[in-house]
């Protein structure tokens, strides 16, 4: 596919599907979990960014998300910012400080990086917690008093279809990241770093581009947060289990490409959904752990991975 | 004939109908009594407070039975509808929204503590549900909901109520209390019971020497102690949860805290497994509790459901007193249920209108509720641990081993200070 169809086509289909969902689906819980889902998406692409394309593994996500859902409360305190205005805010905060995090930590390389961005996460955490124009540790409120905009009939519908938007911005980006020069350099220091900097690929420029691009999209999946619970605190919000599922998701989805962090996320999300009010929550946890040690070692380019050696070998035969 | 006698016709005619709508009538309130009367809430059944929230489902369940035995509600048998919400704000949404669209549920409750009731209000608010929820503190002071109700004791200001009994007790020691220390974990609850500590102190004009909080995965709170006994203060007052109550409580006596009066809304020293675990640690210690076995507590039916409680718990591995949150879990059940039945019908409306205008007589004693929908009357326990030997369970149902010194209502002893001097 031509990569200038690609981001009306995303836009269209994911405009079709919300409209088809709007008209036909009456229950709010279709737009809640579908909500979560979408959110895990975009994290799940964001982290990709970085972690796939790049080769740096973030375990700060959660730090990230809670930047987007926190610029969002800081908004909302301030001017009362409805939701349009509070994600580019969000989105900018979280790419700033993905750039400032960068630039600090990719002197830093495997294992190290990854402890500096769970440090990174316990550092904002405590800032958070002890912040309290924010609510601090008592987390912090935003009651939507207003019907909302557009016409939409709850704030859930309305929530979930700028999430969809946002999910197809996000997928856009990480098309065009992987396609362009930018997503080559990213391979080439994925594949030996040391090799593309000599080979005169701007090797730090291209990462703080990939931290801060990963970082806002990050930020933004965090921004309707507040707006979706009306109710934001720490403990949650800075949660491992978002740092864990945003990497979980590209990992069994495959991290080569932008498909594989869409086809995991929604694989998983929905899932950990449905298992959520069937079986039990505490089975969540277990089966990403389950599905995590089963594409490690039998599929560990995850599902587009085996997808593509799957392909090769038809052909050859 | 129907020519002829027209008026016999349509006499007749009246008959059949009416005889059809009686018969069709009947069937379908024979189908609608048959239709379970579903209660549906999410519930802490794993993470950190998953001990309480198993607990308080018990609690919940005896209720149901109870009910049931008596033919249920509004002659419809009750039945739940549950969902763990691993104690975890972002599945409240999901949880609730499931509750009402898909199962359908008639009335909803909350799960316990204030980061899984919040996110549950607005969705009740938009559904115009009453939500009946268990142990928030101040939840509803943004929301501003009358639909919403809350089963903790703490009164109408829930942050100056939970902790105002510990300070009048440090006034009425003699000469007064002046230098207080304030410690709380950084956490949700902890916070806002430091706040209204920060009032009652500022009420009760005394000074505050130590004004700190730590992160709640503290394992050594040694050098905390240590930092208060600095500042030499004449009260040390803790807003902890269970992991950290321990901790300080152990650091207390470790280091040797020497004060008049040390204690505090310490969550955790209610539950059978720390009362255990730290047996004599807690002697002389001025500590909130919800019920004590003490004589001069009569709530009625207390000691019958208990008498349900406490065998089912021990066969389930839950907390095998239950004098914290169980008894306030079929208190709130007791009232939703008793307004459903008086109100007659599941209106939302009439039913919120029912249970602000009503006082209930529960497990837990008479309740009635404040416009904010907190008992309109707070009615927190201060109690003094005295005499505890070892680290034996059964000792804990004697009276005299946790002694009421506040309210003075139901004061069943005098206390004791300086705490230093009490903690043998």
């Amino acid at each position: 596919m031509k990569a200038r169809w690609f981001t009306p086509i995303v836009f269209t289909v994911t405009l079709l599907v919300v409209a088809l969902a709007l008209a036909t689906v009456t229950n709010n819980y279709f737009y809640t979990a579908a909500y979560i889902v979408l959110q895990f998406i975009i994290l799940a692409t964001a982290w990709n960014i970085l972690g796939g394309l790049t080769g740096y593994v973030n375990f700060g996500s959660a730090a990230f998300f809670s930047l987007g859902a926190y610029s969002s409360v800081v908004m909302f305190s301030l001017f009362k910012a409805p939701v349009p205005l509070a994600i580019p805010v969000s989105a900018a905060v979280a790419g700033l400080v993905g750039l400032g995090a960068g630039y600090l930590t990719l002197r830093l390389r495997g294992v190290f990086f990854a402890i500096a961005t769970l440090a990174m996460s316990e550092v904002l955490y405590t800032f958070v917690v002890n912040w309290d124009y924010v609510g601090g540790a008592r987390g912090a409120y935003i009651i939507l008093q207003d019907d909302p905009p557009f016409g939409f009939s709850n704030h859930t519908q309305y929530l979930f279809t700028v999430m969809a938007l946002m999910t197809a911005f996000a997928i856009a980006v990480a098309r065009y990241v992987e396609t362009s020069r930018l997503g080559r350099g990213l391979a080439a220091i994925r594949d030996d770093e040391v090799a593309a900097e000599c080979s005169g690929v701007p090797t730090l420029r291209l990462k703080l581009i990939s931290t801060t691009v990963s970082g806002a999209l990050m930020g933004m999946s965090g921004s309707t947060f507040p707006y979706f619970m009306q109710y934001v605190e720490p403990t949650s919000s800075f949660s491992l289990s978002y740092s864990v599922n945003a990497i979980a998701m590209p990992l069994i989805g495959g991290m080569h490409s932008w498909a594989g962090p869409l086809i995991g996320a929604i694989l998983l999300g929905t899932i950990q959904q449905i298992v959520q009010v069937t079986v039990s929550s505490a089975w969540n946890l277990l089966i990403v752990g389950v599905l995590l040690v089963v594409f490690v070692t039998l599929a560990p380019d995850g599902i587009m991975g085996w997808f593509d050696h799957w392909r090769a070998r038809r052909r050859r035969s | 004939m129907t020519r002829k006698h027209p008026r016999l016709a349509a006499g007749l005619h009246s008959a059949v109908q009416l005889a059809t709508g009686l018969l069709l009538a009947a069937g379908l309130a024979s189908a609608h009594a048959a239709d379970p009367l579903k209660i549906g809430f999410g519930m802490s059944m794993t993470g950190p407070l998953a001990g309480n929230g198993k607990a308080a489902l018990l609690a919940m369940e005896i209720w149901r039975d109870d009910v049931n035995a008596k033919g249920g509600l509004l002659g419809r048998k009750v039945e739940f509808v549950t969902y763990d919400d691993q104690t975890n704000p972002s599945t409240v949404p999901g949880i609730y929204n499931k509750l009402l669209d898909i199962d359908k549920v008639d009335i909803i409750m909350s799960g316990y503590g204030t980061n899984v009731i919040a996110p549950a209000i607005p969705i009740a608010m938009q559904r115009k549900m009453v939500l009946m929820s268990l142990f928030g503190t101040d939840v509803n002071a943004k929301f501003k909901y009358d639909g919403y109700f809350q089963i903790m004791p703490n009164g109408a200001d829930p942050s100056l109520g939970l902790v105002n009994g510990f300070f009048e007790i440090a006034a009425a020691m003699k000469p007064k209390a002046q230098t207080v220390a304030l410690v709380g974990a950084d956490a949700e609850y902890p916070h806002a019971a430091l706040e209204g500590a920060r009032r009652s102190v500022k009420n009760h004009k005394m000074k505050i020497v130590y004004d700190k909080t730590y992160p709640p995965n503290t394992t050594d709170c040694a050098p905390i102690i240590r930092a208060i006994q600095a500042t030499n203060p004449d009260v040390v007052f803790v807003a902890s949860y269970p992991p950290d109550s321990a901790c300080i409580v152990r650091a207390a006596n470790e280091v040797g805290l020497k004060t008049k009066q040390f204690g505090g809304p310490m969550i955790g020293l209610g539950y059978a497994a720390l009362k255990t675990q730290l047996g004599p640690l807690l002697n002389g210690m001025t500590s909130w509790e919800l019920y004590v076995p003490e004589p001069t507590i009569k709530f009625p039916f207390i000691k019958e459901f208990l008498a349900k409680y406490q065998p089912r718990a021990a066969t389930e591995k839950l907390d095998p007193l239950g004098f914290y949150l169980p008894p306030y879990a079929y208190a709130q059940m007791q009232i939703v249920g008793e307004a459903i039945q008086k109100v007659g019908s599941l209106d939302q409306g009439k039913i919120a209108k029912y249970i602000h205008a009503n006082k209930f007589s529960t497990v837990v004693g008479d309740v009635s509720f404040a416009k904010n929908g907190e008992w309109a009357v707070g009615r927190p326990l201060y109690v003094q641990y005295r005499g505890i030997v070892g680290n034996d369970l059964e000792q804990w149902k004697q009276p005299g081993k946790a002694v009421v010194v506040w309210p003075a209502s139901l004061k069943s002893g005098e206390h004791r200070y300086p705490y230093d001097q009490n903690r043998k």
